[in-house]
């Protein structure tokens, strides 16, 4: 792990911890099998929040 | 006619039929009704016209479990009963809460809300309340549901006058029956406590103890101690399926347009499950109450939602530039499941003044519950987001399972159960009509005969009941 993470870039290292917070807006969705199949007004469980899937745009 | 003691009440000479004790919302129901009869009642009550230190100390007690409020502090010892402190918010049961639910033991009423109906209009004249209004379906799973805010009558203010007129009922202030002696068909008499002595043993046809959620299961436990179960023959669920309405904060709503739904007079309104919602769901019944969130709070819960949907904080954020009212606190009171563990005891080291043991209350919350509370909210919180009402954020110690937090409201001071209605002996305690199992002359009042507890303040259905009760006596004594 040590030496995959020293072979990374700064910026790319950085990148990825500004990206961290929003991988848990991910947690609970499954990866639609193609994005056309989204359902805008799924009912999706975030942070606490109950929310419509469209409301995440 | 109304005397502050015993001595003076003996003095009178009254020839009693019926002697209840209690002067709350059942014990004083029951009085007004058999009075109206023409049937000659006394009703002893424990403590004064006012409150006292030294009356309410006969309330202390110890609960084992999860916490609850100190036992002298839920209630109140002195003329009018724990209606002293009612905060008045009325509704009767819901006509599911009376029906048996397969998901949960123990549920289910011998009666149904059919048979207290006809008492609606006695209990909207003592509790001054304007009709309730029908339940609104706001989805399939979710419907508004009206809890009127009554003037929260002082049974002992508002019919002290009327009791003290009235030549068929006699109201015997400090008197404190602590025990009943039965033979195992009859209650023969009643050993009294009187301005710190014993006051000795008192008789009548017919007894009705109406002492409270909590003090009903002590009077009986330790009568039918003393009796050798001659006052409960059938003792296996006395003092057991004890029940209250556990309260809690549970998250907070942004609502699209806060007059959407219909609010009472404090900007507040209630959410019920359908029955169809807790049969899939398979929880209890629960209300949800709106509580209109300070400004502040508002502009945190806007914050917060913008890290996770930014667009919608941003829709909300100009909703609150054009509203003030547009969030709420919601707070979740919810029916628990009857268990017979959850029950009250006699101590066994601890007595009070006149010598009988204190309770001891065992009280936890189940997983039933637990689960009650997260899909309670999460079906409104589905609900208002697919109606696009608004949106939910539930609290994190309900996501994710923490404990209960010890510094909230807990429960509603509601005491239920102990001495339930039912058909069978070993799980029960009073039939239908709320008479002790095997006993000719011997009735509970109040809501120690309740089955269920469903999700609503009980005074409204303790009073239907208590006008229910006091009519089937008058008919029994009567014939």
């Amino acid at each position: 792990m040590s030496r995959f993470i020293s072979k990374m870039s700064r910026r790319a290292i950085v990148q990825a911890l500004i990206a961290l917070p929003a991988l848990s807006l991910f947690r609970n969705q499954a990866a639609p099998a193609n994005p056309g199949e989204i359902d805008p007004d799924e009912i999706v469980e975030i942070n606490g929040w109950i929310l419509r899937r469209s409301d995440l745009a | 006619m109304i005397f502050d003691s015993y001595e003076a009440y003996r003095q009178a000479g009254f020839k009693p039929k019926v002697c209840i004790l209690g002067s709350g919302p059942a014990g004083t129901t029951i009085a007004r009704k058999l009075g109206a009869a023409g049937i000659p009642v006394v009703v002893l009550e424990a403590g004064s016209r006012e409150f006292s230190d030294e009356s309410q100390d006969f309330y202390r007690g110890k609960t084992v479990g999860d916490f609850y409020f100190d036992l002298d502090i839920t209630r109140l010892r002195f003329m009018g009963g724990s209606s002293n402190h009612w905060a008045g918010w009325c509704r009767v049961l819901d006509s599911q809460d009376f029906e048996p639910k397969a998901w949960a033991p123990d549920t289910g009423w011998p009666i149904s809300r059919a048979d207290i109906e006809p008492y609606l209009g006695e209990v909207h004249d003592i509790l001054e309340l304007p009709d309730f209004r029908p339940d609104v379906p706001v989805s399939d799973d979710i419907r508004w549901v009206q809890l009127i805010k009554s003037p929260a009558v002082r049974f002992g203010e508002k019919f002290a006058d009327e009791l003290d007129k009235n030549k068929n009922i006699a109201v015997v202030l400090n008197t404190y029956a602590t025990e009943l002696i039965g033979d195992g068909r009859r209650v023969t008499g009643a050993k009294l406590w009187s301005n710190g002595q014993d006051a000795g043993t008192f008789t009548a046809d017919y007894f009705v103890t109406c002492t409270g959620g909590l003090e009903n299961s002590r009077l009986l436990l330790w009568s039918n101690e003393r009796s050798n179960g001659g006052v409960v023959p059938n003792a296996a669920a006395l003092g057991r399926y004890w029940m209250e309405h556990p309260t809690f904060q549970g998250g907070n709503a942004i609502l699209a347009n806060y007059s959407e739904f219909e609010v009472d007079a404090s900007n507040e309104a209630f959410f019920s499950p359908t029955l169809v919602a807790m049969e899939r769901l398979q929880i209890m019944n629960f209300g949800i109450r709106l509580i209109e969130s300070p400004y502040p709070n508002v502009k945190k819960l806007i914050a917060d939602l913008a890290c996770t949907a930014p667009n919608m904080a941003e829709w909300m954020s100009t909703q609150l530039d054009q509203r003030l009212r547009c969030a709420a606190q919601l707070y979740v009171a919810w029916e628990q499941a009857p268990l017979a563990s959850n029950q009250i005891e006699l101590s066994k080291t601890d007595v009070d003044h006149a010598g009988v043991p204190r309770i001891e209350l065992h009280w936890k919350k189940s997983p039933l519950e637990r689960r009650t509370l997260l899909e309670g909210l999460r079906l409104f919180g589905t609900t208002l987001a697919q109606k696009n009402l608004g949106r939910v954020r539930i609290d994190e110690w309900i996501s994710n399972g923490g404990d209960y937090p010890t510094n909230e409201e807990t429960a509603g001071h509601h005491h239920m159960g102990g001495i339930r209605m039912g058909t069978d002996v070993l799980k029960s305690v009073v039939d239908a009509n709320c008479k002790v199992h095997g006993m000719d002359n011997l009735y509970v009042g109040g809501s120690s005969v309740f089955c269920t507890s469903g999700q609503c303040n009980p005074t409204t259905t303790i009073t239907a009941l208590a006008c229910r009760l006091g009519e089937h006596l008058s008919k029994v004594i009567a014939v």
